[in-house]
């Protein structure tokens, strides 16, 4: 077990299904945690609703489980009062992207310093799975039952647009580095966004022929390019795989930032 | 250092013999006390972390530990081998 003082040990085994990719986030969190030598009384975990956003329950520090959605608007509170604790926020796709989509780029805008980590599993996972924003065109879903024809949102990219200091996208594939990434985000000060691609064999594997876990792990590792090749590929006109997404640090700068410890 | 999964956390998910470099972990078989069946281990010691974290002082490899979501999979130490009697009645 990582970090064995920061999981609530009476709480696990936890409720995500089998295979969830929501576990191996937690551990890389914890894992970046550890890094960085936070102590547990002036760490904060806040999560929103939904499958994700059970993370926090697992985890022996002060955490904040909010109404759906709103968790930055809490989070952007807790940092103003308290400039000193070390915030970060576990939210799902459809918590930050559907319903808080708007507290999520003014958090971008501010660039509240905090460490936002979501896990984008494609679907609304806990109800049911529900078509989300970030479900991919074609995609079967419960709401979609002849594939999604909506073009899917780029949470990285909106991250950049609206002025985060520190994107980064990985998969739960990609521990090491995202372990790397989260931590980086961690030291950054201002914002820092990490984008999660993760695995939900029961709600979205089993209706797009991903059943098994290994499936969607590879389906995942297979559509993942590093930020350098894709650059390097539109650059020279070549021709980008469909369904692909970048991974990597996508950007790192330098705003002025609020909240940021004295 | 030995390897071991702790049977009541684990879900059976297998994604620890996706990642594994040395294919440690295999498929398992039977079903354990709460209807899951977890991976077996095949060979554990050949484990480069069961090998050389204490050399080295620090983890190394640890994939399978990081991945597993059910944070089942952990290294414990390993006593020394004690011969002990044992006694056989007839």
């Amino acid at each position: 077990m990582i970090a064995p003082g920061w999981f609530r040990e009476d709480r696990l085994p936890h409720i995500y299904c089998t295979g969830c990719g929501n576990g191996t986030v937690i551990n890389c969190t914890l894992g970046a945690v550890e890094e960085m030598g936070w102590k547990r009384n002036e760490t904060i975990f806040v999560s929103g609703i939904g499958c994700s956003s059970r993370a926090p329950g697992y985890i022996l520090t002060d955490s904040l489980h909010t109404t759906h959605g709103r968790a930055l608007a809490f989070a952007t509170g807790v940092k103003m009062a308290q400039p000193d604790l070390n915030v970060v926020v576990f939210t799902g796709d459809g918590d930050l992207a559907a319903i808080g989509g708007n507290h999520f780029i003014h958090a971008c805008r501010r660039n509240v310093d905090m460490t936002v980590i979501c896990m984008n599993n494609h679907i609304y996972g806990m109800t049911g799975g529900q078509g989300s924003p970030t479900t991919p065109p074609g995609a079967i879903s419960t709401t979609t039952p002849y594939g999604a024809s909506e073009p899917a949102f780029d949470l990285a990219e909106l991250a950049v647009a609206a002025g985060a200091n520190y994107v980064a996208r990985w998969t739960s594939y990609h521990v090491k580095e995202l372990t790397k990434a989260v931590a980086a985000g961690m030291q950054t000060p201002g914002l820092a966004f990490i984008e999660v691609r993760t695995q939900c064999p029961t709600n979205y594997g089993r209706h797009n022929k991903l059943r098994r876990v290994s499936d969607m792990i590879e389906h995942l590792r297979s559509h993942a390019m590093l930020v350098d090749k894709y650059n390097r590929l539109t650059a020279e006109g070549k021709p980008v795989p469909d369904g692909t997404f970048t991974v990597g640090e996508l950007v790192r700068r330098n705003r002025p930032a609020m909240g940021v410890k004295r | 250092m030995k390897l071991v999964i702790d049977e009541s956390r684990c879900k059976g998910c297998n994604l620890c013999v996706l990642v594994c470099p040395y294919g440690i972990f295999g498929e398992g078989t039977e079903l354990n006390s709460r209807g899951i069946v977890s991976p077996v281990l095949d060979r554990p010691e050949r484990c480069t972390n069961c090998r050389l974290q204490a050399l080295y002082g620090r983890m190394l490899c640890g994939v399978c530990h990081m991945i597993c979501p059910d944070q089942a999979i952990a290294w414990v130490e390993e006593k020394p081998f004690e011969p002990h009697r044992v006694e056989v009645e007839f």
